[in-house]
């Protein structure tokens, strides 16, 4: 077809849209009779026409702004500072890797482009600055030194020492169990490193065996140090409330860390465990088919012994790896300086770990005792109010009311451990007041009771009513701080 | 990435350095956004072009006024996300789907990115046949500019454009094998 007679087609098209159907085949004999290939095309495209429905809808330009901003990343040959860039190395959450020259001192260096995304305001740069300049105080041969922040166009880019090799996710992934020794090995140097970054109050909160390098020397290096940022792991982590909240890879990540809650170098202590747990027996101590899945696993349910997946292992090592992978964090070690001790002493027995499920059953028959008392008191109230009316109707009012809301809010803190555990956390601290004041209304309600019985001459219903507020209370200040510190470590605010 | 623009049908002799400059400035923009955007907040293709033409309008440019640099923008944006696709791997996926599947892929959006390359190649031998056709393209399909923004910008009235745009859909949903 020639361009004219595309126009001849053309406009015939725009007429014969409103030629009826029926109508239609004489219409075109009788207009592109003459010209065969215009008519067929026509009715061809007619008929196309009639099906193309909602053909070329314009969401494609609505996908442009992404694709634009889509990080091309640094060339061959391009400079920053005064780093020629080499190639690109990797590309992970965080951003783009490449190997770069220093021109003005003559070595290899890597550079991390930061993803656009991280550096998005002011206030996460200077985040990520202060950071950096923290984590570049570190001197230890076992961790990747940082060399510089370079800032071109608020693009943050940090050049570090390169460190070539493998990471330990390939040694995991490729190779054979490692030896008992290699392990005890990694163990230390892994300790050590980490050590003399919780010396300095510097914690990783993102270790993990992709950042963990070993040179060709057979040095182990930690890389990555103070980036442990968010993004890294899209929404995975239930409670990420705050933007720019710290976190790190579900899997490695501490319970308290999954839940939002400050974390200290004890969490550094956890995923040192689980890597260790990992390298030594290949298998994910918390393995699940997704991301999530890990996460549930590492907040709710205990690891099998490494002893039973590794008999060979020295049984100091193994216990160091089951106690740093401890639910809570005081029954870990404090930080990884107490690590290096207990492996280079290698004798000193670390203590029986308790596992959590059987402090949480502490907690559940406490729930339950408290729900029980709470009918208790209320069957009290409603007898003593039979014998003397006036104030005792409105403490049992009280009383019902308070143990409703209390029982309810005890049985749904049950259902959220067993079934909801990534949200137990939040429910818990969210009760909290509520739970204080209804227990509060109890037992001053039952007290006032054991009053109105003993004026009623009734002692011995008096005395049990004081007892029961008595009990009441004990549990709500002393026994169930208690219980639930133990078994999910949150200190009675 | 630099784009090669050439575009046959644009008589005006700065066209590619125009290209070019509109290319950049679109991806520059584009990143300035992205980098302050919000959640909730999304940049539309067509505020982007608005603003790349404010941002470039001083004068000495080579194109004559907004119209023209919205067509030019538009051609742009088609090789971007062209490029992008085609990137993607756009041409092995398309190649996979099959025949029965096909013309519900073209006409339920689905595939969509898969069908640019092929949709492409169509659009360039369609404008062989008339250069207006590619251009009613690249401003609705490309850009998302409305029927009346595109008659517009090509200067007819919207009663013809949108025959003109029946005429490019149909002949490319029977070129892609829809028909």
């Amino acid at each position: 077809m020639t361009p004219t007679q595309f126009r001849r087609m053309r406009d015939l098209f725009e007429q014969a849209v409103d030629v009826a159907p029926s109508e239609l085949t004489a219409w075109l004999d009788l207009h592109a009779g003459d010209d065969r290939e215009v008519r067929d095309e026509l009715e061809a495209l007619l008929r196309a026409q009639s099906q193309a429905g909602s053909f070329l809808p314009a969401d494609v330009a609505s996908r442009l702004p992404d694709v634009l901003s889509d990080d091309p990343g640094l060339q061959p040959g391009d400079v920053i500072g005064s780093y020629v860039i080499e190639r690109e190395i990797g590309r992970g959450g965080m951003g783009h890797v490449y190997l770069a020259d220093d021109r003005d001192l003559g070595r290899k260096v890597a550079i991390k482009a930061l993803a656009p995304r991280l550096v998005r305001d002011e206030s996460q740069r200077e985040r990520l600055r202060r950071e950096a300049r923290a984590a570049a105080g570190l001197a230890h041969p076992g961790i990747c030194t940082i060399y510089r922040l370079e800032e071109r166009d608020g693009d943050l880019f940090i050049v570090s020492e390169y460190v070539g090799g493998r990471t330990l996710r390939d040694e995991i992934s490729s190779g054979p169990k490692p030896e008992p020794g290699v392990v005890l090995d990694t163990a230390r140097q892994l300790a050590a490193a980490l050590a003399s970054a919780h010396a300095n109050n510097i914690t990783h909160r993102d270790l993990k065996p992709e950042n963990l390098m070993r040179t060709p020397k057979g040095q182990l290096k930690i890389l990555d140090f103070g980036l442990a940022l968010d993004g890294a792991l899209d929404r995975a982590v239930p409670r990420v409330t705050q933007p720019g909240m710290l976190v790190g890879t579900p899997g490695y990540m501490a319970p308290e860390q999954l839940n939002g809650e400050p974390v200290d170098a004890r969490a550094d202590v956890f995923a040192f465990g689980v890597v260790m747990y990992e390298y030594a027996s290949g298998r994910h101590p918390f393995d699940a088919p997704s991301a999530l899945g890990m996460a549930a696993h590492a907040i709710s349910k205990d690891a099998a012994p490494i002893a039973e997946q590794c008999p060979a292992l020295p049984p100091s090592l193994a216990a160091v790896i089951d106690r740093s992978m401890q639910k809570v964090p005081d029954r870990r070690f404090r930080s990884a300086s107490e690590i290096v001790a207990a492996l280079e002493g290698g004798g000193a027995p670390a203590p029986r770990p308790v596992s959590r499920d059987e402090v949480a059953a502490w907690w559940r028959r406490h729930q339950l005792s408290a729900i029980a008392l709470y009918i208790v008191a209320a069957s009290l109230s409603w007898q003593i109010k039979e014998w003397a009316h006036g104030l005792s109707e409105m403490n049992f009012l009280l009383i019902a009311v308070a143990a409703t809301v209390g029982g309810m809010f005890r049985g749904f803190l049950l259902f959220n451990e067993r079934i909801n555990p990534a949200g137990f956390a939040f429910e818990r601290r969210r009760s909290k007041r509520i739970l204080v004041v209804a227990d509060a209304i109890i037992v001053i309600a039952l007290a006032a009771n054991g009053v109105i019985a003993f004026v009623a001459r009734r002692p011995l219903v008096a005395a049990i009513a004081i007892a029961l507020a008595v009990v009441i209370a004990f549990l709500k200040l002393v026994a169930e701080p208690t219980t639930t510190d133990a078994a999910f470590s949150e200190r009675s605010r | 990435m630099t784009p090669a623009v050439t575009s046959s049908n644009d008589d005006r002799p700065d066209a590619n350095v125009a290209a070019v400059l509109v290319y950049n400035e679109l991806r520059r923009l584009a990143r300035l956004y992205m980098r302050r955007e919000r959640p909730g907040q999304t940049l539309q293709a067509t505020a982007l072009v608005h603003e790349a033409y404010l941002r470039l309008a001083d004068g000495g440019k080579p194109w004559v006024d907004e119209r023209h640099f919205v067509a030019i923008a538009a051609r742009s944006m088609r090789q971007i996300l062209v490029d992008h696709a085609r990137a993607r791997g756009a041409e092995k996926r398309w190649a996979g789907i099959d025949r029965v599947s096909l013309t519900e892929s073209l006409v339920g959006a689905a595939n969509e990115e898969a069908m640019l390359p092929a949709l492409d190649e169509a659009l360039t031998r369609l404008e062989a046949l008339d250069p207006e056709q590619g251009k009613i393209v690249e401003l609705r399909f490309f850009v998302g500019l409305s029927i009346e923004e595109t008659a517009d910008v090509l200067g007819m009235s919207p009663a013809t454009l949108k025959r003109r745009w029946a005429l490019a859909r149909a002949w490319l949903f029977k070129e892609l094998g829809g028909g």
